[in-house]
């Protein structure tokens, strides 16, 4: 479920920021007022370790030969509560997306909206809470988190297909991609519920204390603080729609919106000798230099040539050249000394 | 869990080497970073050949910064498989010809596929290149200037430095039981909860027991101790943080292919 920079647009990706960093201060300042911070950390560090290494451990899926691996958001909350379950997702997300490449710079905050926000500051107090609140029991425990686990995935893979449409691009239609999304991440989703389940009842049962804690610091919000996620969170759902749908409607992205806003057309004009010399020397260059890319209805292509394609590989030749030899340079440069 | 650790703290392994790229100050190279990935993303979606000119870039700074190119491209290729999906959906439903060469018809779903690829390769590397020369207290560090609250900062150094404790103890766990059942090649789902289980305990009970240690030592006492090490921006820095994005948006603006 991780989303990659290649499939945002950069006016999604920065309302996505807007949102999770606001959730993210949210849960900053909860911490900070249950006084608990101090002794929260190493717990939050560890538990954000742990799910980095349980996604590492491939469990096989019965009947089926297959294996997945457990995403962590709704496990990370039961032990901690939402607010650090939240914080440590989030850095969890940033560690895979720094090192590992496994989702992208511009992406993270969709990620941590996706993965962090919707599990653990809406379907954590929603779902999970009200139904262990009567006491914890192996039983109550098992429906909570597989109950949770499944909408909370359902309405991430939901927020994946929304924030790719509002992002123009990809060219699967809303409700292929619906079609595609949901039933797979249906699938994961009772299978990591389960995973959840087992976990917490686990460590339920073996050390109570631990899940227990979290409770206590939960104890401290009372009703009101969770109706102030809710509806902070509600408001914000609603800004995020109206702005993406305000970038996404006819612009393809911001950038290139401002730009023909201010000169009219989405490319600048380019004048000047030094572009005459080289538009003239492209010509002369140029591989069937008038061949036209655009065939009336594809937006995106302006009038390229096939000479831009010889002139991509071009410049792919003159990137590894200089690579090239920059290290062969430094590499003899090394040997003198 | 093929992963081993080396694995994991090579591209920071990277990190202390002593390249003009390595040299710039950690504020730059994040910022740099930041600006590369938002022009790269913001080029339309069939705009392939506006895209290749960022290559040069990337493909400079990896050169100066001495990172090897395969250790980036086995990286690449994990981030590879969901922008694929994304991107194959593309051709099989944008059908419309673009150019034909010879009997080769080349459609608008091929052509966006592929800046898609590019898109994701460019994006991957660039952050990438920027963890591989810089170091990890200098990121963080630079994230509390850039007033990222202080706990998640701390949390996110931490755990940083628990992966590597976890999944020692997690592969252990695992041979252990690999070894005592038949033609395995996972943890079966029923056992599961105890393994993850058991591993939550334990590595609770560490990490307390670690923070203690900790603070005994006098962690905390006077704020992060590396941060009065931050060196100040030179000339230089400021050079490069003004030029590239000016050249990455003369490039983006220009459009020279």
């Amino acid at each position: 479920m991780h989303m990659a920079d290649a499939l945002l647009s950069p006016a999604v990706g920065g309302t996505m920021y807007a949102v999770s960093g606001a959730a993210l201060a949210y849960s900053v300042v909860k911490i900070k007022n249950t006084d608990l911070s101090d002794k929260k950390v190493p717990i939050m560090a560890v538990s954000g370790a742990m799910v980095f290494t349980a996604q590492m451990i491939n469990f096989t899926i019965p009947a089926t030969g297959s294996s997945g691996h457990i995403g962590g958001g709704m496990l990370l909350a039961a032990l901690l509560g939402g607010g650090p379950a939240l914080i440590a997702l989030a850095c969890v997300l940033a560690i895979q997306c720094l090192f590992f490449a496994d989702g992208g710079l511009l992406a993270l905050g969709a990620n941590i909206f996706n993965m962090g926000v919707i599990p653990c500051l809406l379907i954590y107090p929603l779902i999970y809470k009200p139904i262990v609140k009567g006491g914890m029991n192996k039983i109550r425990i098992t429906i909570a988190s597989i109950i949770a686990v499944i909408v909370s995935l359902q309405i991430g893979a939901f927020a994946v297909v929304l924030e790719t449409m509002a992002s123009g691009i990809t060219e699967l239609p809303f409700s292929s991609f619906i079609i595609l999304m949901q039933p797979i991440h249906l699938a994961i989703g009772i299978v990591e519920g389960i995973v959840t389940a087992l976990i917490v009842s686990f460590v339920h049962s073996a050390r109570p204390e631990i899940l227990d804690q979290s409770k206590d610091g939960r104890k401290l919000l009372n009703k009101v603080k969770t109706k102030t996620v809710v509806i902070t969170l509600g408001i914000f759902t609603l800004v995020v729609g109206g702005v993406v749908s305000l970038f996404a409607s006819s612009h393809p992205d911001g950038l290139e919106w401002s730009i023909a806003g201010v000169t009219g057309d989405t490319e600048l004009a380019t004048k000047g000798t030094i572009f005459d010399a080289f538009a003239s020397l492209q010509e002369k260059l140029a591989f069937l230099p008038d061949y036209d890319f655009a065939h009336g209805g594809i937006g995106g292509i302006s009038g390229t040539t096939v000479s831009g394609i010889i002139g991509a590989l071009i410049t792919f030749a003159i990137a590894g050249i200089i690579g090239l030899s920059i290290s062969i340079y430094k590499k003899k440069h090394k040997r003198e000394y | 869990m093929k992963m081993g650790i080396g694995e994991i703290y090579s591209l920071e392994a990277l990190s202390e080497n002593n390249t003009c790229i390595h040299k710039l100050h950690p504020r730059v190279k994040l910022l740099c970073a930041f600006i590369f990935i938002v022009i790269v993303v913001s080029y339309g979606r069939y705009d392939f050949l506006g895209l290749v000119p960022c290559v040069l870039y990337t493909t400079v700074v990896m050169a100066l910064a001495e990172v090897p190119f395969s250790m980036l491209l086995k990286r690449y290729l994990v981030a590879l498989p969901f922008c694929f999906l994304a991107g194959i959906a593309n051709v099989f439903i944008d059908r419309a010809p673009v150019i034909t060469i010879g009997s080769v018809t080349i459609t608008a779903g091929i052509i966006s596929l592929a800046t898609i690829l590019l898109r994701s390769y460019l994006c991957v590397v660039a952050v990438l290149l920027l963890v591989a020369t810089t170091c990890f207290t200098d990121i963080t560090n630079q994230l509390r200037k850039f007033h990222v609250p202080e706990i998640i900062v701390e949390v996110f150094e931490m755990i940083y430095r628990y992966i590597a404790v976890l999944v020692t103890d997690a592969k252990s766990m695992y041979h252990a039981y690999v070894l005592r059942s038949v033609k395995k090649n996972g943890i079966d789902i029923r056992h599961m909860g105890s393994f993850v289980g058991y591993l939550v305990i334990k590595s609770f009970d560490n990490a307390q027991r670690v923070h203690s240690a900790m603070i005994v030592r006098g962690y905390g006492r006077s704020g992060p101790i590396h941060l009065r090490m931050v060196r100040k921006m030179t000339v230089g820095d400021w050079l490069y943080l003004v030029l590239v994005p000016i050249v990455l948006l003369a490039l983006r603006i220009v459009h020279p292919l």
